[in-house]
């Protein structure tokens, strides 16, 4: 090469680059942590939020999440966005309904919330008000902080096994699997103890399966490669195709992810406390 | 009651019990041709995949998708809608909206076919995996989800 430079260190350069790039590229996380399905209406403006769901503590409607200035969050800062991300705490200091995954979001790295945030800043702007919740008598919203500091004081902590930390951080944090896998038990806090063994009682109305490894319960029965075809295509063992809101994690978020994500999803997967029952 | 009046509310309530078994029939046929719609793309997988390489077997199955694909809109009549299924009322609310879904799943198996027909690995490859978009597509708005 004229200039001197040896094409090994050009190849390695590239490598970095790619490397950092599936590390901390906000678009790549943005997808993983799939954003896009519940603050997106069908039929609506992308992320102008307005998704209703209904659930045992009324009817929420998600916010516009758009760079828009007065209806969604053109005005944060990524300091804000981390706040509200992880610590479910509004600008005023109240607190967000847990419908918000920030019990799982709490796990990601604030560099992470920090990329998905400059991201949400680069997407095209949609003026779409926030519709307010439609909440049961009984309920306010400052009963959540002390809801909050119950709950969220002790984090499940990330697998010892390095092989195993990708696959928990993508299925935890990012993906917030057991938002829909893991049941709910009193006062809509995550049954621990049923980690991914499904719910009879999930969003819309659907019975969400159990995905531990349990052979007859589960997906033990599946193969490496069945679940990462699942994951890439939404295509089911038998020929069948996945539908209802998983299709549209497939289409948001698994499908997106690279192989090796998907791989490491897997891979955590199969490695489960396996659980019996749905 | 008059032997007439009786004769005819036999007759009705025949009628009427008749039409209740025939939508649940209808209910048990169209599971049924979705199980063979499933069973074809779960070979096809097989196969697109190179997991498999029975001479001659991925045409058939790409037949018979195109063919059973075709027959979709009609595994939906008004009635069949309440009983053990798993179809949403969506199907029968939103009519434009479903037969687009259906629309789909019938261009995308015909092109699956066509593209075998042709022999390009690549081509058949990227027309299996459009099927599988249309079948899930239709599945995310119009099924249930219990499983």
């Amino acid at each position: 090469m004229r200039h001197g430079v040896p094409p090994a260190w050009v190849a390695l350069w590239f490598a970095l680059l790619a490397g950092t790039a599936a590390a901390g590229d906000g678009e790549y996380l943005f997808h993983a942590a799939g954003c896009a399905g519940c603050h997106t209406r069908d039929g609506g403006p992308a992320l102008a939020g307005g998704r209703r769901f209904d659930t045992a503590f009324g009817a929420f409607y998600s916010p516009n999440i758009t760079p828009d200035r007065e209806t969604g969050i053109g005005e944060w800062t990524a300091q804000r966005f981390i706040h509200a991300v992880k610590h479910g705490t509004r600008d005023d200091g109240s607190a967000y309904f847990p419908v918000f995954p920030y019990p799982s979001y709490r796990l990601l790295s604030d560099d992470d919330a920090s990329a998905i945030f400059d991201y949400l800043m680069t997407l095209p702007a949609h003026r779409q008000a926030n519709r307010e919740h439609d909440l049961p008598w009984w309920l306010a919203r400052w009963m959540i902080a002390p809801w909050q500091w119950w709950i969220m004081e002790a984090p499940p902590e990330p697998p010892r096994d390095t092989e195993q930390q990708r696959g928990w951080y993508l299925v935890d944090a990012l993906g917030h699997c057991g938002e829909c896998h893991t049941p709910r038990k009193f006062a809509g806090v995550s049954d621990r103890s049923r980690y991914l063994g499904g719910n009879a009682d999930g969003p819309e109305g659907d019975k969400v399966p159990n995905i531990t490894p349990d052979r007859k319960a589960g997906i033990g029965k599946w193969s490496a490669d069945d679940l990462a075809y699942f994951l890439e295509t939404g295509a089911l063992p038998d020929g069948d195709y996945t539908g209802s809101t998983m299709a549209e994690v497939v289409d948001n978020t698994t499908s997106k992810l690279t192989r090796d994500d998907r791989a490491a999803i897997v891979r955590y997967l199969r490695a489960v406390p396996p659980l019996p029952g749905d | 009651m008059k032997p007439t009046a009786l004769v005819t509310l036999t007759a009705l309530a025949f009628l009427t019990g008749a039409a209740v078994a025939d939508d649940e029939d209808y209910i048990k046929y169209r599971q049924a041709m979705m199980k063979a719609i499933a069973g074809h793309m779960g070979a096809s997988t097989q196969i697109v995949r190179g997991k498999v390489a029975p001479e001659g077997d991925l045409l058939m199955h790409a037949r018979a998708l195109a063919e059973l694909n075709a027959h979709l809109p009609r595994l939906f009549p008004a009635g069949s809608d309440f009983g053990e299924t798993k179809a949403k009322p969506a199907i029968w609310d939103e009519p434009a909206k479903f037969e687009q879904a259906t629309t789909a799943a019938r261009d995308a198996t015909a092109a699956f076919l066509g593209a075998v027909e042709g022999g390009d690995a690549a081509a058949i490859a990227a027309a299996h995996k459009d099927v599988g978009q249309a079948c899930k597509g239709c599945h995310e708005d119009f099924r249930q989800k219990d499983d």
